[in-house]
């Protein structure tokens, strides 16, 4: 297993275009890293720069303290699973998880093995004579996954593999990636536009936009301390609320409405009275039994949960995920309180923290 | 913990008999240069109803020996006493139109001339025994291996039991 460093990676086209900015991770050995963010924001190219697939416009990549930002693909002893699978239709299942051994020449027997090892892993053993046509979506992952599994990499990469299944399947394939993490220890990289799986199966998560890193942390860290106004909006389903509100005198006065402040709240602004900033609030903090009166226009029943949207104030959007099984109808007026608030400077967008001005 | 024989064996579950079927192919591929050959000979001044046959019996036999090569591709025993049959006759079809034609005369712009010349006639034969060694030896690979597969697979279910 390894550990992999990427350092000030920059990734500029022929045409100028720049589709990654400084990016900067020490990848520790057997860590599940996760890069998220929207179409575009540049991780499928810096996975592909960390494959070898994209060329390393500027910084260095180190795998084990060896320097491979030059080096060709197949000496980076990395293997990639792609989103299409990229399987040979014409060959067995066990050819297609043969196959890159077999161009290594190795020895016949001991590729036996290690087919018949990663298809027990991976649930496949009575597949292994069928051809990808014959088998589901996601049975066709986990050859993928099984093609890599056999040259017992020293990093796996994983480009969006579960985009071409369906929810279910999606659901399923995702907790045996992360069995499969566990079971092998492995470094992985794992690009995805989906925030549940970059959830689930990370142990840190690389949140991009635009080619620029927006935070590197836990899980936890970038849904319960966003750097800024994009994660926060980024990671979490249904996304937070954000409200444009003034600090004034210990309390936030939006369009209005007003919101009460704690005194640790209050320590927290103590920097920003009399200015505007935005108040983020996520859905499943917002509770029932608060101040704020909202005229309901959606009640979405989820089984568990509700999702009720309505408008407070000036007509300011609000969705909350209220616990258990609501029927407001269009037009009533439900009193909600906000549990949990976020606050973020409104020019620069960052998050506002205890001491921060 | 298995050894190298039977973790070979236990290949074969999930790979091809590649060597029988490219042996067939191989025997095709003779079988295509012994007919080809034949057209050298002065057909122009010797024909006869042989010629014809051996014309629709090379279809025949090309179409055999190629879904026998894709029979014993996956261990099938029947196969291989198919391949014998197709071997077998090769080597009686070197008695019928090349001998023919070697021991027969044409006049040819006056001239007494052998229907097949000698080392034409040495080219058929070697092409049709090269393409009946071929046969055969694909036939016994396969019997071989299909035979020591079935025997593996019976112990495995033996084990599942």
């Amino acid at each position: 297993m390894a550990q992999l460093s990427l350092q000030h990676i920059d990734k500029i086209y022929d045409n100028n275009v720049q589709a990654v900015y400084d990016f900067n991770i020490d990848i520790k050995d057997g860590e599940l890293i996760v890069l998220v963010g929207p179409s575009g924001c540049g991780k499928s190219t810096t996975l592909r720069m960390v494959a070898g697939l994209e060329d390393i416009s500027r910084g260095n990549l180190l795998l084990d303290g060896r320097d491979i930002t030059r080096a060709p693909a197949k000496d980076r002893d990395m293997a990639m699973v792609f989103q299409n699978y990229a399987l040979y239709g014409h060959m067995t299942i066990y050819e297609n998880m043969a196959f890159s051994l077999l161009l290594r020449k190795e020895d016949p027997n001991v590729i036996h093995k290690k087919v018949l090892a990663a298809a027990d892993i991976l649930g496949l053993t009575s597949q292994l004579n069928k051809k990808p046509s014959q088998l589901s979506g996601g049975q066709r992952q986990r050859v993928a996954m099984g093609r890599s599994i056999v040259r017992n990499p020293k990093v796996f990469l994983f480009d969006e593999p579960l985009s071409n299944l369906d929810a279910k399947l999606r659901g399923a394939t995702r907790r045996e990636i992360l069995l499969l993490h566990k079971r092998l220890n492995a470094t992985m990289m794992y690009v995805t536009h989906d925030q549940t799986e970059a959830l689930t199966l990370a142990d840190r998560i690389v949140c991009m936009s635009m080619g620029h890193v927006q935070q590197t942390g836990t899980p936890l860290e970038l849904y319960d301390s966003p750097n800024n106004t994009f994660v926060a909006g980024f990671i979490g389903l249904p996304p937070m609320n954000f409200f444009d509100v003034t600090f004034e005198n210990g309390a936030l006065y939006g369009k209005g409405f007003e919101v009460q402040l704690s005194d640790a709240e209050k320590a927290t602004l103590a920097g920003y009275n009399r200015k505007a900033i935005t108040l983020g609030v996520r859905p499943e903090d917002i509770v029932e039994g608060g101040s704020l009166p909202v005229k309901v226009f959606s009640n979405e029943n989820l089984g568990m949960n509700t999702l009720v949207h309505g408008h407070m104030g000036d007509n300011i959007r609000v969705t909350a995920k209220l616990r258990g099984w609501t029927d407001y109808k269009n037009g009533d007026i439900v009193k909600l309180g906000f549990k949990r608030k976020h606050f973020f400077d409104k020019e620069t967008t960052n998050a506002i923290r205890k001491g921060d001005r | 913990m298995m050894n190298d024989q039977s973790i070979r064996l236990d290949r074969m579950r999930f790979t091809k008999n590649t060597t029988s079927s490219r042996l067939v192919l191989l025997a095709i591929l003779f079988d295509a240069i012994y007919f080809v050959s034949l057209y050298k000979i002065n057909v122009e001044y010797y024909y006869n109803m042989m010629m014809g046959a051996s014309i629709l019996y090379n279809l025949v036999f090309m179409l055999a020996a190629f879904l026998a090569s894709e029979g014993v591709k996956n261990y099938k025993q029947g196969y291989s006493w198919v391949l014998c049959l197709l071997g077998a006759i090769q080597i009686v079809r070197i008695f019928i139109w090349p001998v023919h034609a070697h021991a027969t005369s044409v006049t040819v712009a006056g001239q007494e001339l052998l229907a097949m010349n000698n080392g034409q006639f040495v080219r058929a034969v070697i092409y049709l025994v090269a393409s009946a060694v071929c046969l055969i030896v694909a036939a016994a690979v396969n019997l071989t291996k299909s035979r020591a597969l079935k025997a593996h697979i019976a112990g495995l279910e033996g084990q599942k039991a």
